[in-house]
């Protein structure tokens, strides 16, 4: 599913190849229409229509969205499946509980220091870890996480990490003009997750359609191949895990910032692979997939809590979703209506 | 062009190449490497390219010693390599995987590989989908890419018709001709290789046996003995 302008060569008008945007077309302001009305709508509407505790909830499956479409993007780009999400996302926050209390630093000085720490972290782990095959790749998030799950329970760390309390975000002073009562809004809150989960959608979107994006699923499909293409298969690898890393903390830091706490939970491996979960249920191949099973998710597990039976129907409803939805609920959706339309064409023709 | 000296490549305890000479011209004819199976033709071939480290022996490249170098940086020097099995990308179109690596090696004439190529019909098509023998020339157009000096081709003609691999080789012997470009070619198809190739070097058990010219090569007892039988 490219969008090309076309170049004439030799061989007639061809279309350009992946890696360049679509050009001029019919279609592209009724989509940008389209777009910016779910977009406003999107907004706008659930403050007016849901009461805080739906809200609540949709907040956290925004985030959980976000970070299910960092899981979601290396997965479809790049073949590599990350387990340790969770440590980034609980990480981030518990950085900023940290600089906010331990180091007294003011809410943006904080937020910039736990961001700066993660990219950092992100790298030297990504530098280590990309040239691995994808297998040994899952593994060894799976350890990087654990090992920072359990580090901050460690009984030395626990004045800064709080242990197994967690850590309260001492919140003075104000982010962007937002303050802590702001943040902990849900009305409020919302606002800034669904704008935060587009802004993470579009960037990553805009990835995958870039020269980066076309190397990346080269390489995943043929990562010999490239070699011998004269590519560097490891750059972009790494940088694709250092993007998608990014996109996890600004989930993990927006979550702090609307919860007021960070749990040792929030660094656990079942954050992670609810992650996974949510991006299998959405759909990994674009960016509305991730977010539609974050929501999907985190709703589905407060109804199943209320009945008492969170893990068994939550296993249930995995097995059901792969099984009908196998490209996810929007892959399959938008499979269905690519095919409805395709027969609509034959039946005109 | 290029320069193996005493090459010898080990997988554990099996020497798959003992202290193998060769030197390729870049003069624009074919450098054919033919042997019976297990004589170590892809090997020298994996040795050359860098993707297999050489125990001993060097690897010159345009005057360079390049044993060292990696893959990647050889094909950016105009080193390309085809695979024995087809090694392209399934999911990409014809024309998106020639196009990503045109732009990335800086070549502007992509035009010129796919037309030498003959696969202007298919540019629209996933790889994945087309027939056998054009996912062979798509492999083939990918080594063509970035006008490499060396081209190292292992079995272009596996899979394909008796005559298919003929007319493959004289499009090889063509296109080296015109561009003034070395190249060598592993092919079991010996009439293809007697046909086309101006030198060729015969491998028996990781050694080499003999190197020159297809009168001198079908004339030599050794080969005839070793390999070739009295079908030569």
């Amino acid at each position: 599913m490219n969008n090309r302008t076309t170049t004439t060569t030799a061989a007639g008008a061809r279309p350009a190849a992946i890696g360049s945007f679509g050009g001029p077309s019919l279609r592209l302001p009724l989509t940008l229409g389209f777009v910016a009305i779910v977009f406003v709508a999107g907004a706008v509407a659930p403050s007016y229509f849901a009461g805080d505790f739906m809200l609540r909830l949709a907040n956290e499956g925004l985030l959980l969205g976000m970070l299910a479409l960092s899981v979601a993007f290396l997965m479809n780009q790049a073949g590599l499946v990350a387990l340790g999400a969770a440590s980034i996302y609980g990480g981030a926050g518990l950085l900023f509980a940290i600089a906010m209390s331990e180091w007294n630093m003011t809410p943006t000085g904080a937020l910039c220091a736990s961001f700066l720490i993660i990219v950092v972290y992100a790298t030297v782990l990504g530098a280590l870890i990309v040239r691995t095959n994808p297998l040994a790749f899952m593994m060894l998030t799976l350890a990087a996480g654990e090992m920072i799950s359990h580090g901050v329970m460690l009984e030395g760390l626990r004045d800064y990490t709080g242990g197994a309390d967690g850590l309260v975000v001492n919140f003075k002073g104000s982010i962007f003009g937002m303050e802590a009562a702001d943040f902990a809004s849900p009305a409020r809150f919302w606002l800034v997750a669904w704008v935060g989960a587009w802004l993470a959608g579009l960037a990553l979107w805009a990835v995958g359609r870039s020269r980066l994006g076309a190397i990346l699923r080269a390489v995943r499909e043929n990562e010999e191949r490239m070699r011998f293409s004269g590519f560097d298969t490891y750059l972009p690898r790494l940088i694709a895990y250092v993007l998608v890393n990014i996109v996890a903390a600004i989930a993990g830091l927006l979550h702090v910032l609307n919860a007021g706490f960070v749990s040792p939970e929030s660094l656990g491996l079942s954050i992670s692979t609810n992650t996974l979960v949510a991006a299998l249920m959405g759909g990994i191949a674009g960016s509305v997939g991730p977010i539609v099973g974050g929501l999907i998710f985190s709703f589905a597990q407060d109804e199943f809590g209320a009945r008492g039976l969170t893990q068994l129907l939550t296993g249930i409803v995995i097995v059901v979703f792969i099984v009908v939805f196998p490209r996810g609920v929007v892959g399959g959706l938008w499979s269905a209506a690519r095919l409805r339309a395709r027969v609509g064409r034959r039946e005109t023709s | 062009m290029l320069k193996v000296e005493k090459l010898s490549v080990s997988y554990g305890s099996v020497r798959a190449l003992t202290e193998v000479d060769l030197e390729v011209r870049g003069d624009g004819t074919l450098h054919g490497v033919i042997g019976p199976n297990g004589a170590g033709k892809s090997t020298l071939l994996d040795a050359v390219c860098g993707r297999r480290r050489p125990t001993t022996g060097t690897v010159r490249y345009r005057d360079q010693d390049i044993t060292r170098r990696s893959v990647a940086w050889r094909r950016r020097q105009g080193m390309a390599r085809s695979f024995q099995r087809t090694s392209v990308f399934q999911d990409l179109t014809v024309y998106e995987q020639l196009h990503l690596v045109a732009q990335h090696l800086g070549d502007d004439r992509l035009d010129d590989v796919i037309a030498v190529m003959d696969l202007a019909g298919y540019l629209d098509q996933k790889a994945g989908r087309i027939a056998y023998g054009v996912q062979r020339r798509v492999d083939v157009a990918l080594a063509l890419i970035g006008r490499p000096h060396l081209l190292l081709m292992d079995e272009p003609g596996a899979g394909l018709s008796a005559a298919e691999t003929l007319r493959l080789f004289e499009h090889l012997r063509d296109l080296v001709r015109e561009r003034k470009i070395a190249a060598v070619v592993v092919e079991h198809d010996v009439d293809a290789v007697f046909a086309c190739c101006g030198t060729v070097t015969v491998l028996d058990l990781g050694r080499h046996l003999a190197t020159g010219t297809p009168q001198e090569i079908r004339a030599d007892h050794r080969v005839v003995a070793a390999y070739l039988g009295t079908a030569a």
